[in-house]
């Protein structure tokens, strides 16, 4: 259902105003979105400020020097800080991306940090991804194959260029997903629709698994995606692939099933 | 299940600054609405015409008056727009044009072809 606000419990109040920088002369503020569950009250904008040259270059390492050296009940998921767990996914200056691979210079001013939009929030930064990972595992992700296995016992076996259209030429093929789902909370359509629509990271995923030669499983896959919702909710609006911090490309992988629907293959 | 029940949602439309693309996209909705708008207005023009004189000229006056051209203008502005990203998703619908520089490309041109199209169009309307 589309709805423009937020609910009334989910407006966003003004916080606390911390300055932890002193008179050090690299310094910068950050507005974090605080929510905490044992509290009755509404999300707030903590306003932090911070000396630069006490911390890493990344937004992840300025959040983690604020919740180590000032306020250490700031909640946020991170586990890698190197891209590739996909845990530090969140909205930072008004795009979702990974705080671990964000460099802190090359945000604005009064850098502005709230969890992945259109969600509903367990704490702090941490959304909750029950209902995405449910999605992820409807499309069953996993290779389906009842053919007997190579003689030599090995591994099923791919062309190069079958290879190349799942990793990419480049990397930035669908199997690069990291599931962050930076992309499926960027996209409108999922924020109005997300109970039927599975949103681009999870078709990404469907597209790596029909794309996959080594999957037998491809028309029971299509037939799952025909109703009107599960994948036609995308309207092309490309904020998926604008915003994959893995460069990746959700919204073609979505039209080339669109493509096989129609052709049928 | 979740231990409190009444988790915020998480700012959306309040927060997400929607590149170009975004814009575009609902831009081609909202020109779609209008035109719809727009077609029920040619209904009512065709009616009056078989209606016979009197009423053809109140919907000719109506159409002559600013607020009539001020729509009408908004109206070919819709038309033009939403005909070449039309034409733009049906490219979309054959699996091209995904990258992101290509996608903003043909979303410049879009613009670029409605604004000369618009002017081409008022600029016969005038002369």
């Amino acid at each position: 259902m589309v709805q423009f606000t937020l609910p009334q419990n989910s407006k966003i109040l003004p916080g606390r105003k911390i300055d932890a920088a002193g008179n050090a002369s690299r310094k910068k503020t950050f507005r974090i979105y605080r929510w905490d569950p044992d509290t009755n009250e509404n999300p707030r904008l903590d306003e932090y400020t911070i000396d630069l040259s006490k911390c890493g270059p990344m937004v992840l390492d300025a959040i983690i020097y604020i919740k180590d050296k000032i306020d250490s009940t700031l909640t946020f998921r991170r586990s890698c800080r190197e891209g590739i767990c996909g845990s530090c996914s969140m909205n930072i200056d008004g795009t979702n991306t990974l705080a671990c691979t964000k460099a802190i210079h090359d945000c604005g001013d009064n850098t502005k940090i709230t969890p992945l939009p259109h969600m509903a929030v367990v704490k702090d930064l941490v959304p909750d991804l029950k209902h995405v990972y449910k999605q992820y595992e409807s499309i069953e992700p996993w290779m389906q194959n009842d053919d007997p296995v190579p003689e030599n016992g090995r591994e099923r076996l791919q062309t190069q260029a079958d290879s190349e259209a799942l990793n990419g030429a480049d990397g930035h093929g669908p199997a690069g997903c990291i599931l962050c789902f930076c992309c499926s909370t960027a996209c409108p359509s999922y924020w109005w629709n997300s109970d039927k629509f599975l949103g681009p990271a999870v078709l990404l995923q469907a597209w790596r698994w029909i794309r996959d030669t080594r999957d037998k499983a491809k028309a029971k896959r299509l037939e799952k995606l025909k109703d009107p919702f599960s994948m036609y909710r995308c309207h092309t609006i490309m904020n998926c692939t604008k915003t994959c911090p893995k460069g990746l490309n959700p919204a073609q992988g979505i039209a080339e099933i669109k493509k096989l629907m129609v052709s049928g293959e | 299940m979740s231990a409190n029940s009444n988790r915020p949602l998480s700012p959306h439309l309040q927060v997400y600054r929607l590149p170009l693309l975004a814009n575009l996209s609902i831009l081609h909705r909202i020109t779609g609405a209008a035109l719809s708008i727009g077609a029920l207005m040619i209904a009512w023009w065709l009616v009056a015409a078989a209606l016979g004189e009197g009423p053809y000229n109140t919907a000719m006056n109506f159409a002559r008056s600013p607020l009539g051209i001020f729509m009408m203008f908004g109206w070919s502005v819709a038309l033009y727009y939403h005909l070449f990203n039309g034409i733009r998703h049906l490219i979309w619908d054959t699996g091209r044009g995904f990258k992101l520089k290509q996608a903003y490309m043909s979303g410049y041109v879009v613009l670029l072809l409605t604004a000369l199209a618009t002017a081409a169009t008022w600029y016969e309307v005038y002369n």
